[in-house]
Formats: C-alpha cells, sequence, structure tokens
C-alpha cells in the first residue's frame, strides 16, 4: 500500500508516510486467506501446497508467543485449528506424540520403572 | 537437579516418573519450535535469495521445473496466457486508464457482464497454469511479487470505486469464462457491493514494549516483590532456583497482563459499532514490527466509524501508556475481510 501509508493516531491527513513499504504479512494475510473465493478455470487448490499449508501460516502468524500470552480470539475463526492435533496437519504431530510415548516406554522398561512402580507407597 | 538423598533411588524413580510427561510435553513443544524456526528461516531464505531460488524444501521435492516443458511431453500446453481476475465492480463504476496488471507486458483490461465489471490481465501459461502454478506458489519471492502485484491493482481502483476482491489466483482461460463467472455469481456479487458502499476496510494492531510490560508485572506483583527480597539473602544454588521461580512468575504476571489489555482492545473494538475481523498476530520476522503485537484486527467502517476508530486508538495509547502502547491504523484496504466466503482456504 505505496499510497495509503499507516495512519498514525491523531495524525493530519498528508502527514508523510511512516512506513514506505506495507508489511508482507498484511498482504498476505489477506490476498491468500480472504476475498471471494470463485472458481476459476484452473483449479489450485490452495491447502495442496506445502508452503501453504504449514510454512506460510507458520510464517504470516506469530502463534506461539500470542497463546502463551492468553491471547487466542482468532481460534474462533476454523483456520488455525487445521493445526492442531486430530485434523490433517496435526497429524504429524500425533504420530510424533505417540512415537516419543512408546520411546519413553521402552526406555521405563529398561530403567525398571513401570506403572505400577512408578508411585511409591508410604514415605 | 536436586538428586534426593534416599538411597533405593526411589525418589528420583518416583521423580523421573511424574516428570516424564511433563518433560515429554515440553520437548515435544521445544521440537515444534525448531521446527517452526527451521521452516520459517528456510522460506525466508528463500525470500531473499536471487530471483528465481526455490526453497530447500521445492527445490528438493521438484526436478528441476518448468522451463523445458516441450521435452517432457507436457499434457497442457503452456503456450499463451490466461486471464487472472482482480477483482469485480459495478460496471457503471470508474477505474484509473492506465493499469499495469501482474505480468508488465499485460495492461488492466475489463470484462464485463451481468451488469457488473471483472478487472483482468493476461499472465502467461508458463507461470501460471496448474502445474506450474502449484511450483510458484512454493517459491516466496514469486508469490509475494505477485501479491504485491495484485494488491496494487486493487488499491489503484479501490481510490474510486467500490470493489469485491478476488482470492489470489482466480484464473479463466478466456473472456467469455469471466462473463459466465459474471451471469453465475452476480446475485452474490452485487449483493456484496452493496454491503461495501461507502465504507472501508482498515487494519488495527495493537503493540506493547515487552520490556515495560515485564516492568509492570514486577511493579503491580506482591510475591515478585516477595521473592525479589528472599533473593537478595540467598546465594549459590538457592539463590539460582529463586531467580528462576522469579522469572517464571513475572512471565506469568506479564502474559496476563498483556491478556487483559488484549481483552480489552477486543471489547472496545467490538463496541464502536462497526463489523470487526480478528486476526491471529504476526510473525515478527515477516510484518517486522516491534514489541509484542496483543491485536491484529480489521474493520469495515464509514466516515464516521473511521473517525471513532481514530479516537480509540488514541485513548489506547493514552490508557495503556505505562506499556508503551502503540495502535497502529492501516488503510484503506480492498475490503478483503468483509466479503462472504473468506475463511474456506483459512490461513492462520
Amino acid at each position: 500500500m505505496e499510497a495509503n501509508f499507516p495512519v498514525r493516531p491523531g495524525g493530519l491527513p498528508g502527514r508523510p508516510p511512516a512506513a514506505p513499504q506495507t508489511n508482507l504479512a498484511d498482504i498476505l494475510e489477506r490476498v491468500l486467506d480472504k476475498g471471494i473465493v470463485i472458481a476459476g478455470d484452473i483449479q489450485i487448490n490452495l491447502l495442496d501446497i506445502e508452503l501453504l499449508t504449514i510454512k506460510l501460516r507458520l510464517l504470516i502468524a506469530s502463534v506461539d508467543r500470542a497463546r502463551e500470552m492468553g491471547i487466542n480470539w482468532w481460534e474462533t475463526d476454523n483456520s488455525l485449528q487445521k493445526l492442531e492435533p486430530g485434523t490433517e496437519n496435526g497429524r504429524s504431530l500425533e504420530q510424533e506424540n505417540r512415537e516419543l510415548r512408546e520411546r519413553l516406554e521402552r526406555l521405563e522398561r529398561q530403567l525398571g520403572i513401570g506403572e505400577g512402580q512408578a508411585k511409591r507407597a508410604g514415605a | 537437579m536436586q538428586v534426593p538423598s534416599d538411597p533405593a533411588g526411589d525418589d528420583l524413580k518416583d521423580w523421573a516418573a511424574r516428570k516424564a510427561p511433563e518433560l515429554l510435553a515440553r520437548a515435544q513443544q521445544e521440537a515444534v519450535a525448531i521446527l517452526r524456526d527451521a521452516l520459517v528461516e528456510a522460506a525466508l531464505a528463500g525470500r531473499s535469495a536471487e530471483g528465481s531460488a526455490a526453497m530447500p524444501a521445492a527445490a528438493a521435492a521438484s526436478p528441476p521445473p518448468e522451463r523445458a516443458p516441450a521435452s517432457t511431453a507436457a499434457p497442457i500446453a503452456l503456450e499463451g496466457e490466461l486471464l487472472w481476475v482482480y477483482c469485480v465492480l459495478d460496471a457503471r463504476a470508474p477505474q484509473p486508464a492506465e493499469l499495469g496488471g501482474i505480468d508488465e507486458r499485460f495492461a488492466v483490461e475489463r470484462v464485463e457482464a451481468a451488469g457488473l465489471a471483472a478487472l483482468v490481465s493476461r499472465v502467461p501459461r508458463a507461470e501460471f497454469a496448474a502445474e506450474p502454478l502449484r511450483e510458484n506458489l512454493n517459491k516466496l519471492d514469486w508469490l509475494e511479487r505477485v501479491a504485491r502485484a495484485h494488491e496494487a491493482v486493487l488499491e489503484a481502483v479501490l481510490a474510486d470505486a467500490t470493489i469485491v476482491p478476488l482470492r489470489l489466483c482466480t484464473l479463466y482461460e478466456n473472456e467469455d469464462g469471466v462473463r459466465r463467472m459474471l451471469h453465475q455469481e452476480q446475485a452474490a456479487l452485487t449483493a456484496a457491493l452493496g454491503a461495501l458502499l461507502g465504507r472501508e476496510e482498515w487494519g488495527v494492531k495493537l503493540f506493547v514494549d515487552a520490556e515495560k510490560l515485564q516492568e509492570e508485572a514486577r511493579a503491580s506483583s506482591e510475591e515478585a516483590a516477595k521473592l525479589t527480597r528472599e533473593l537478595e539473602r540467598q546465594s549459590g544454588g538457592g539463590a539460582y532456583m529463586l531467580q528462576r521461580r522469579l522469572e517464571r512468575h513475572l512471565r506469568e504476571v506479564s502474559n496476563s497482563l498483556a491478556s487483559a489489555v488484549a481483552a480489552d482492545m477486543q471489547e472496545r473494538l467490538e463496541a464502536l459499532g462497526v463489523e470487526v475481523v480478528l486476526r491471529s498476530p504476526q510473525n515478527r520476522e515477516l510484518s517486522g514490527h516491534e514489541g509484542e503485537m496483543l491485536t491484529n484486527a480489521a474493520c469495515l467502517v464509514d466516515a464516521a466509524g473511521l473517525q471513532r476508530l481514530q479516537q480509540l486508538a488514541t485513548q489506547m495509547e493514552e490508557r495503556y501508556d505505562s506499556l508503551g502502547a502503540r495502535v497502529e491504523l492501516t488503510g484503506p484496504w480492498p475490503p478483503y475481510n468483509f466479503v462472504p466466503g473468506g475463511d474456506a482456504a483459512a490461513l492462520a
């Protein structure tokens, strides 16, 4: 938005541009995610594309930090949930989780720490 | 780590067993964070690299791409052009005389039907047919160029007309296809144009200073003061543990402070009587912002609504001055966030 620079609140119209170039995140979060969807002749399912499904999501949004701060209101927008376990992109996470658990169990067995032994009777 | 003195070592096992799920979860979180960072880095590297440089993943996944279509007997011809559609407007609405398209060789043209006009420009099949397009979309530098060009056209038109912006990559074989689309979608497009008339999309972001947030947390917390006093009397291992506890506590307090400020902003935005869409905060590496982004929203406003929005921005900066609060308004944007069907492809 070269012509429409960020307007500082209380700033006077015609004040010189505060940002020389629009931030790419501002543009991408709009042009990729929003705008009216009409099926054209070239069928491209944006969700098929690796970059757009995972890398770009991560690239555009900074979600971990926000969640840590307890800010998650955008999650009512169903978009992000695709990264959660149980959905397509979350599947690898679930699998990773399972593998780690199995590995932990093996290690526990080797160390002789079973579920039963984990609780120590009386102290 | 403090090793329990129990000679049987049961305490250690006990501790390990109790801690295992937590440690596992933490390890997993860290693994995800590392993976995320690596992906972001790769994507950013791809972006800054010279022109055609693909990102590692894309490069690895695909052999040398579209440059030699003839030799591979491509099923679809990659010669000639397709029509890229930018937006739809009322057929009576004006548009700037000379507008360059995504491909600089082709200007923006107008295709009219059903009382509507679609703004289109020719783009080469070699880049935009389904196969090459899939590849190109994986290159952040390519995507950035196309996205910015698409945006530039919309902004130029936006100055004098109400528009319905189309999602990136709405492509047709020819003018007839575009006209068919205008007929088919006439009702939805006309309704959208009506709803957007006289209103603008503005972006609203609220930032606070991370250090000031922490300072405020420290000043407001009894517990922090207590821990700090204790810390002054301690040394060695005890001091280390206390220090960690203090840090954790401060993080928790500043997080809930941040969350409260964000909730306050949300409430006030929603009280403005304008349409509001809340987005997730942006990645600093792409947006280049400073401070903590607590709010990332878009509002659809008329002239009076914009004034109220500007007042709110000033209010919030004053109200949270001690946190170094800064409200950034950007716009007017093409009303991407306020047209129907905007959620389907769903990025964060």
